[in-house]
């Protein structure tokens, strides 16, 4: 018989203080534990894997780039047919601890359809660096400037690069996107032409108060620097936001205040909500060009799908 | 989530190949091998408004005296163009084609007539499936007939359906035109997705309790009884986590048109369940999407 429910919710128990708004630390534990708001989640997870192999199976292996010392620091570039395109990098998401770029290889179609590279990177999950997200955002920032100095080797336009990314992938385009690029990595502070985002996060103390600090060393220096919220005013690229309103109460919360705030700082940004998607499905959907997902992540980048 | 019907209990004694009555029961019931078929449902209809919102309502048109037998037309700009007609699933019960509108995009995109056509469920008919299968019938004979009043051409139309859908659409390829007054290679190719191709085991599932089995419902209407009137092309299509019985038919059907000798594909959709393999069929770079637009010349 059926093992779960398709829109799961956390089991009932009995409320004890609260810890975030109106949520107790079981509620904000749920509320960062994705799996149970969407009990399909490893299956998704492995179609995107064999999804992943069947692409590379019809495009080949991308190009394997070093962009830093590490033995994580490098890039899959799968590049467009036209010379001098614009660059899509895409930051997986697996809570900042899982994860690889291969696995996300399914999405490279639908921005190569529309006539774009793309880049996505490796970086050291957050337990290979000792629970540091400074560590990673360093790594992933650098990915960022190295695709802007060596771009034309792969046939990219350096003044035509977006990021897009999915969860904690979606925290980092925040975090890009509010990089101080000039004065920290000697690259334009316009580096960035837009971004999509997609179900992120935005605010880091809530997180740092559920038990996602099990595993994450948050110190008030991290939820400080990366939490994108406090730094909108490093923002100048536009970005678009997606969530499904299958996610986590608290992650949809995370992405429609992360919306007014741009707005109110009178930057302009879009909020996509996708009906009947949960957490990985939207994953998923970027790699549909007419998924809202898909579409909205073509349309930062002035493209159309194909 | 990977849903299995393996609830502990004595089984019965056998009904249909090694199922039992509850096994075959369940077989033929989604929701015991999709419990997120509310959610992708939701999802569909979404995603079918954000198609219209794009592409503009479509046309509505009547291919018949009834009422339900109208048809939705989201047409292409390009002249001439072939066309898709989708007949829906939904096992056999009333459903709109409004619903699946988000399939269209992708062939309306790539220089394709998206046809969707409305039709009866058994709650219409009295439980019989062989009007039903008229109903499309006529809807693809009315669509041959009417194509270049809507800039088609006549000469490529492809047809597809999903699970019941898939099953009609069997029956489309497998018709004897000549009763229906067009050509009998009218249809050029189809997608036959998660469908049912022999109806015995149907049958004798608990599907009997709303669908007014007959014998001559069930041999006019199985259509791997009726190869012979097979002359286009075909892609076969299910998903790993579909009901295994619902694989076992796509398999077998697809291996019986290759013993008859003719052209089929048969794709394995892994990872998706009886819905979710439907959506494939509006996304370009899925498997199912890429196969239906190379089968139309589109890429």
């Amino acid at each position: 018989m059926a093992t779960g429910a398709a829109s799961a919710q956390p089991a009932a128990h009995i409320k004890g203080p609260l810890v975030w708004m109106n949520m107790d630390q079981k509620e904000l534990d749920d509320a960062y534990d994705q799996a149970v708001y969407a009990p399909n989640r490893n299956i998704v997870l492995k179609r995107c894997v064999r999804n992943s192999e069947l692409a590379r199976e019809r495009l080949g292996a991308p190009k394997r780039l070093t962009y830093g010392p590490t033995k994580f620091e490098a890039l899959d570039v799968f590049t467009a047919k036209t010379p001098n395109a614009p660059i899509m990098i895409y930051v997986h998401g697996g809570s900042w601890r899982v994860g690889t770029a291969s696995q996300y290889h399914y999405l490279a179609e639908a921005f190569l359809t529309a006539g774009a590279n793309i880049v996505i990177p490796d970086f050291a999950n957050v337990g290979d660096v000792g629970g540091s997200l400074l560590t990673m955002a360093d790594q992933i920032r650098r990915s960022v400037a190295w695709v802007y100095k060596n771009a034309k080797e792969f046939g990219g336009d350096p003044e035509r690069i977006y990021v897009s990314g999915q969860s904690s992938g979606g925290h980092w385009v925040g975090v890009l996107m509010t990089t101080d690029w000039q004065t920290d990595y000697g690259v334009p502070m316009t580096i960035l032409k837009g971004g999509a985002s997609g179900s992120g996060m935005y605010d880091l103390k809530p997180v740092r108060l559920s038990k996602r600090s099990e595993f994450v060393k948050f110190t008030d220096e991290t939820e400080q620097k990366l939490s994108a919220m406090r730094h909108l005013d490093k923002l100048v690229a536009p970005i678009a936001l997606v969530y499904g309103d299958q996610e986590t109460p608290e992650f949809q919360r995370q992405s429609r205040d992360f919306y007014a705030a741009v707005k109110a700082a009178g930057k302009p940004v879009t909020l996509s909500v996708m009906e009947g998607y949960n957490h990985f499905e939207v994953m998923e959907s970027i790699g549909n060009p007419l998924s809202l997902f898909g579409r909205a992540a073509l349309e930062v980048m002035k493209l159309r799908p194909a | 989530m990977n849903a299995t019907a393996t609830a502990q209990r004595a089984k019965g004694p056998l009904v249909w190949l090694d199922m039992d009555q509850q096994a075959l029961d369940d077989a033929y019931d989604q929701l015991v091998y999709a419990p997120n078929r509310d959610q992708v449902h939701k999802r569909n209809m979404f995603n079918s408004d954000r198609v219209r919102a794009r592409l503009g309502a479509p046309k509505r048109l009547a291919y018949g005296p009834k009422p339900i037998e109208q048809l939705d037309l989201f047409a292409t700009d390009k002249p001439n163009a072939p066309i898709t007609i989708f007949i829906h699933g939904g096992a056999w019960r009333a459903r709109t084609v409004k619903d699946y509108a988000y399939q269209a995009e992708m062939m309306v995109r790539a220089g394709a007539h998206w046809v969707g056509l409305d039709f009866d469920g058994v709650e219409g008919t009295n439980g019989d499936l062989l009007p039903m299968a008229d109903q499309v019938r006529r809807g693809v004979a009315w669509v041959y007939n009417n194509a270049k009043s809507f800039g088609g051409n006549p000469d490529r139309i492809f047809v597809s359906g999903q699970s019941s859908g898939g099953h009609l659409a069997g029956n489309v390829v497998t018709t004897d035109w000549s009763k229906y007054g067009v050509p009998a290679n009218v249809v050029k190719g189809g997608l036959l997705c998660s469908g049912m191709y022999e109806l015995k085991p149907v049958r004798l599932s608990k599907r009997s309790q709303y669908v007014a089995f007959t014998d001559e419902c069930e041999e006019e209407l199985s259509s791997q009884r009726h190869l012979d009137r097979l002359n286009c092309p075909i892609i076969v299509a299910y998903g790993t986590y579909e009901t295994p019985e619902f694989q076992r038919q796509n398999r077998e059907f697809a291996e019986a048109v290759k013993k008859a000798g003719k052209p089929v594909t048969l794709l394995v959709a892994e990872g998706y369940n009886h819905f979710e393999i439907a959506e494939c069929i509006g996304n370009p770079l899925s498997l199912l999407g890429d196969a239906m637009l190379k089968q139309m010349g589109l890429v």
